[in-house]
């Protein structure tokens, strides 16, 4: 081995023996002056046509331009001294030459205009007539053939490294002329390889696969391993650009990678530890993981001769042949090769033999448990890929528990992969626990995975959530424990999504979770955002809460004002306004924020102080109301912010941005509910979901389950229920009530309910009387309304009446007295149901009594009727044909039923029209077996331009007297609403009969 | 691909270093130390894997050296969406083993390699890492093959002029 240039060499050891860095650089910028200087001394020196200083020595410029390189991988910009590089490449002393060529490559970029002086020298360079071959291989001459050889590969490697457009469209014929080419040898041929996946990188489509493929055939047959590496690296690069033609080689492939892995057959120095060149199986393997569907269809338990048996037998032996060895790398080396043939069974995904992915699941479950942390931390990142296999994440789930360990391990590399494998094997089975597991490690979590962790927890918690209360006390403890690292998408995605679920409680609930976090002093800032927004919007719903009233919101909100920034006082200058608006106590607590902050000299702030302070007078009664209104439901899109900011930090092929991206079940089910409420009922509803419900329906109170429920009641002595006989009259008076204003809906020796309801557009109101009919006292009267998601409910009551779940003692109603109970209802929902109401009580002499009972609360009460004219009926009738929007069902009369006259159909038409509230539309019905009606059902729900939600509805009865059936046929814009109005008239008509 | 080699010693000082993709030296500069910084704050006990900026950076250490390689996902493989994203990036224990094997080959080349032979031997290294990495890709992995070349160059170097030494 030689020794560098002393020069050089000095520089060096100066560079060395730097105290600091400030000494470091001020000695390079003495000798890139000094360098500046040999190249370019000025003066009388006359520098040559290619700018280079020809009076320099071939030892000086080469030491100068290795001062140069040396500088430059310190970490220094060169910006000189290229003309000198290009003067090397283009000697013609192979010594000069080789420094050149290193050169040109690390300091010089393919796009460097210089570039161009260069393109003949490399030109030249590459296409040197090769060795000839005589005898063996052997050269002929050491001379000109080896240097020959060399001075090829010297312009391939640079070429390699550096590219460049220009380069390409000058060279490329060449390279790859000399890959193919019969006469260069091995260590051109692997060079060339390399320099042609560059050239097709930087610009594609430059080889046509279909003529390339046969090349590549010829090239897989050199023995020589090296040539073989790289021609598979060239190979995967452009089979990844055109998949499709290069299929064809796979029984290609599979041979090579079978010699190696089955006969172990391989040249003694391409062993590495006895393992048969790792790099090149695993390039092979790569290959093979192009092309998923490999292995389809065909018939792999029969081993035989095919390509696609000995692939399976290859992939077996590597995956239950590995084992753990001595030596630290011959393991590393056949655990590289079975990870990767893992890898390879993920690609195939769900078309590879079960038994392989759960062999791979097991061997993966094992490795995630080892103390060694390398093979843990492949083992973490290839489950979660295996795990998103359809039907594989049982497998990894079973290992849910060591993943937690990893998730605390002190190396933040296996760390980022526990996290990452928990977020994919989680779904709604273990959300709570998951999450909750995260939750408590983000406590002592460090600095730099938080921000990952919190983003994926929101995510997790969004998507999970079978309860969406759950998803906000999620969110707010995130913000408590770790806020710094909550970005805006995160709390904006909490506010998105309760102002979009007005169904159930979710927004009283989020605005009284709120009103608590923010009444202590200290709170994160994050949380007086939230708080400010949803207070703002929802206050209203809790404000009849004891401490919890429009004034007490103000305060709690108010007093971190001086704690925050201008963007939260933005918020909560909003949230003042909207809570002045609603309460007349805040107007004067309001006024003197605004009037205060009107000067404030942030914009945004003195902006909407002086607006909302100056709404009143500026604008009508109603149009304030209207501009402090709730806003309306968000606009979903199809990826929230939270996706996109881990799309952001992570890659489009990250396993979590995959997963991230897909809806879960219970997302799907929110958005379908959502899309109901939105969508003017277009959205398509899943037929087989609803079938006990139209049971329901049909049947009024008490169905089959309930039934059933009934008869367990029965059972228990002390535990009274309905009697089995007293149903039918049950059912009879709750489909009576459905059509009219009043009545009894259930009587026995004890209790009698009664129900009075009436509605308007979207909203009604029910009341509810319960009377006791018993000798004594009913005791711990109770009753539960059930809230479903269509209807948004406000209930009071006799005190103690209402069973909130909170386990109260109930009320109690004297002999001969009634307890009360009022409902406000809105509808925000198509639905085809009613909502269920359960009444327990005990009597004196000790007995319970529990009734299930359902509310005559049904789609038909929202409707409002529309008089059509026939033309416009039976034009809107035709529009609305299809599956989707009709419903139609035949019923026969009970044959003891006095048969179908004309006052029959008087009856009926009474029904359409008083019961059901449509409009009769006669210039369609000729004759009086026929009976037409239009209506429109009226929801509270807003679309994006805040108008309400109506569904146009249409309803056709056809009696057939002969056969003494009725037809009933609906039609409207939503498939429960058709269901729905088809059920209460086929009930009613069928009362009407008796 | 391979993005970049780093030979940098237990200071933290870089003693070679090889990059397979463009980047300014600003950038360069900062990601290098960004890196470098994080290897050696590491304990024997982590793995020998980290996770940065879209690399995925191997390393490993042998006595006062630390020899660091940066790779990243193939890009038209990613544009495709056929792979996974661990299949686009390097084999990790492939590469952690060819840091090994390149060691190897410098110790046959210079006995027992250290930081100075490194560092006053910059281009016979240079030149031996081009015969083993050349664009981000591995060449070649057979010693015989590779020091050959490195043979080479020095008697040819030495034959045209005696001056180089």
């Amino acid at each position: 081995m030689s020794s560098q240039a002393r020069g050089l060499n000095n520089f060096i050891t100066d560079l060395r023996n730097a105290k600091s860095k400030e000494e470091e650089s001020s000695r390079i910028e003495v000798e890139l002056a000094k360098i500046r200087k040999k190249f370019n001394p000025g003066g009388g020196t006359k520098l040559a046509a290619d700018g280079s200083n020809p009076s320099l020595s071939s030892y000086q410029r080469k030491k100068y331009i290795w001062k140069l390189v040396y500088i430059h991988v310190l970490g220094y910009e060169v910006d000189f001294g290229h003309a000198e590089v290009l003067a090397l490449v283009r000697s013609k002393k192979y010594g000069e030459k080789s420094v050149g060529y290193v050169a040109l490559s690390l300091l010089l970029r393919g796009s460097d205009p210089v570039m161009g002086g260069v393109i003949d020298t490399i030109k030249k360079d590459l296409t040197m007539a090769p060795m000839t071959k005589v005898g063996g291989g052997k050269t002929s001459s050491k001379g000109g053939g080896v240097k020959n050889d060399a001075t090829q590969c010297l312009a391939l490697c640079s070429l390699a490294n550096i590219s460049g457009l220009e380069l390409i469209q000058a060279m490329h014929v060449e390279v790859q002329h000399i890959l193919v080419s019969k006469g260069s040898t091995e260590q051109v041929k692997k060079k060339a390889a390399l320099c042609l996946l560059r050239l097709t990188r930087t610009s594609p489509n430059l080889i046509s696969g279909r003529i390339f493929a046969p090349h590549v055939v010829q090239l897989l047959q050199d023995k020589h391993l090296g040539v073989l590496t790289s021609v598979m690296s060239l190979l995967n690069g452009l089979a990844s650009q055109q998949t499709e033609e290069y299929g064809v080689l796979i029984p290609n492939i599979v041979h090579i990678l079978s010699v190696l892995v089955l006969k172990k057959d391989c040249a003694r120095e391409y062993l590495y530890y006895r393992t048969p060149s790792p790099w090149l199986q695993i390039k092979l393997l790569k290959f093979l993981q192009l092309y998923p569907d490999a292995i389809e269809g065909h018939d792999i338990g029969m081993g035989g001769n095919d390509h696609v048996g000995q692939l399976i037998n290859v992939v077996t032996r590597i995956m239950f042949e590995t084992e753990v060895s001595d030596s630290i790398n011959k393991s590393n080396a056949d655990h590289a090769i079975l990870f990767e043939a893992v890898n390879l069974i993920v690609a195939w995904g769900t078309t590879c033999p079960p038994e392989m992915r759960e062999g791979a699941m097991n061997i993966l479950g094992k490795f995630i448990s080892v103390r060694e942390p390398n093979i843990r931390y492949l083992g973490l990142s290839t489950m979660a890929q295996l795990a998103q296999i359809d039907g594989s994440v049982e497998g990894a789930k079973k290992h849910q528990a060591t993943v937690l360990v990893s998730l605390k391990d002190a190396d933040i590399s296996v760390r980022r992969r526990a996290l990452d494998l928990l977020f994919v094997i989680c779904d709604t089975d273990n959300a709570e626990r998951i999450v909750d597991e995260l939750v408590a490690h983000l406590v002592v979590a460090d600095a730099s995975i938080r921000e990952e962790m919190v983003l994926k927890i929101a995510i997790l918690a969004e998507k999970y959530a079978t309860d969406l209360r759950w998803y906000v006390d999620t969110i707010l403890k995130l913000i408590s424990i770790s806020g710094d690292y909550v970005s805006d998408p995160i709390w904006h995605r909490v506010v998105q999504i309760v102002t979009n679920h007005p169904q159930g409680d979710l927004q009283g609930y989020a605005a009284a979770t709120l009103f608590l976090a923010v009444s202590t002093h200290r709170c994160h800032e994050t949380t007086v955002r939230v708080a400010a927004y949803i207070l703002g919007e929802f206050g209203f719903l809790i404000a009849e809460r004891p401490g919890m009233s429009g004034e007490e919101q103000f305060h709690v909100l108010h007093q971190h004002w001086y704690n925050v920034d201008t963007q939260t006082r933005s918020i909560l200058i909003s949230s003042y306004a909207k809570l002045a608006n609603l309460y007349e106590e805040c107007r004067p607590l309001v006024a003197p924020v605004f009037a205060k902050s009107k000067n404030s000299v942030d914009v945004e702030v003195q902006q909407r102080c002086a607006e909302y302070a100056s709404m009143r007078e500026a604008f009508s009664p109603e149009a304030v109301e209207d501009l402090l209104r709730e806003m309306p439901p968000f606009e979903d899109k199809r990826r929230s912010a939270l996706e996109l900011r881990l799309l952001e930090t992570e890659g489009e092929n990250s396993a979590a941005v995959t997963k991230a991206s897909t809806p879960s079940e219970v997302e799907q089910q929110r958005a379908m509910l959502n899309a109901q409420m939105m969508d003017e009922g277009m959205a398509p509803i899943d037929e087989q979901e609803e079938p006990e419900l139209e049971e329901e329906m049909a049947d009024g109170a008490a169905e089959a389950a309930e039934d059933e429920k009934i008869a367990a009641v029965e059972a228990n002595p002390t535990l009274v229920g309905i009697p089995k006989d007293l149903i039918p009259a049950m059912r009879k008076a709750f489909s009576n009530l459905c059509t009219s204003p009043s009545g009894v809906l259930f009587e026995n020796a004890m209790l009698q309910v009664g129900v009075k309801h009436e509605y308007v557009g979207a909203q009604g109101r029910i009341s509810v009387f319960f009377g006791n009919l018993h000798a004594t006292a009913l005791h711990n009267f109770k009753v539960k309304v059930d809230q479903p998601d269509h209807l948004r409910v406000q209930m009071q009551g006799t005190q103690g009446l209402i069973d909130d779940g909170e386990g109260d003692e109930g009320c109690s109603i004297e002999n001969k007295t009634q307890a009360k109970m009022l409902l406000l209802v809105e509808v925000t929902a198509p639905f085809d149901d009613a909502p269920s109401m359960r009444i327990t009580f005990e009597t004196e002499e000790g007995e319970r009594h529990d009734y299930p009972l359902r509310l005559p609360l049904v789609a038909t009460c929202f409707m409002e009727p529309v008089n059509l004219d026939p033309g416009a009926f039976m034009q809107r009738w035709k529009s609305l044909e299809g599956q989707d929007r009709e419903c139609q069902e035949v019923m026969r009369l009970p044959p003891n039923s006095s048969g179908i006259d004309e006052e029959y159909m008087s009856r009926v038409s009474n029904i359409i029209v008083n019961g059901l509230k449509f409009g009769r539309c006669e210039g369609v019905d000729p004759t009086p077996w026929t009976v037409s009606g239009a209506a429109t059902f009226r929801t509270g729900a807003k679309d994006v331009n805040g108008n309400n939600i109506n569904v146009g509805c249409l309803v056709r009865v056809e009696a057939n007297p002969k056969a003494n059936a009725f037809r009933v046929t609906t039609r409207t814009l939503h498939p429960l609403c058709s269901k729905a109005i088809k059920n209460v008239s086929l009930v009613s008509i069928k009362l009407a009969a008796l | 691909m391979i993005s970049f080699i780093l030979m940098v010693n237990k200071q933290g000082q870089t003693r070679l270093s090889s990059y397979y993709e463009w980047m300014d030296m600003q950038e360069r500069v900062a990601l290098e130390s960004e890196i470098i910084r994080k290897c050696l704050s590491r304990s024997e006990l982590q793995c020998s894997f980290l996770e940065y900026r879209g690399f995925k950076v191997i390393y490993r250490r042998y006595a006062s050296l630390f020899f660091i390689v940066g790779t990243k996902a193939d890009f038209d493989v990613r544009v495709k969406g056929i792979a996974s994203d661990s299949d686009n990036y390097e084999n990790e224990l492939g590469m952690l083993e060819f840091i090994h094997i390149l060691v190897e080959t410098m110790d046959r080349w210079a006995g027992s390699i250290c930081e100075l032979d490194i560092m006053y031997q910059l281009e016979q290294v240079h030149f031996l890492l081009d015969e083993m990495v050349m664009n981000g890709y591995v060449i070649d992995t057979n010693k015989s093959n590779i020091l050959r070349s490195i043979d080479l160059i020095e008697r040819e170097g030495s034959k045209n002029e005696g001056m180089f030494r």
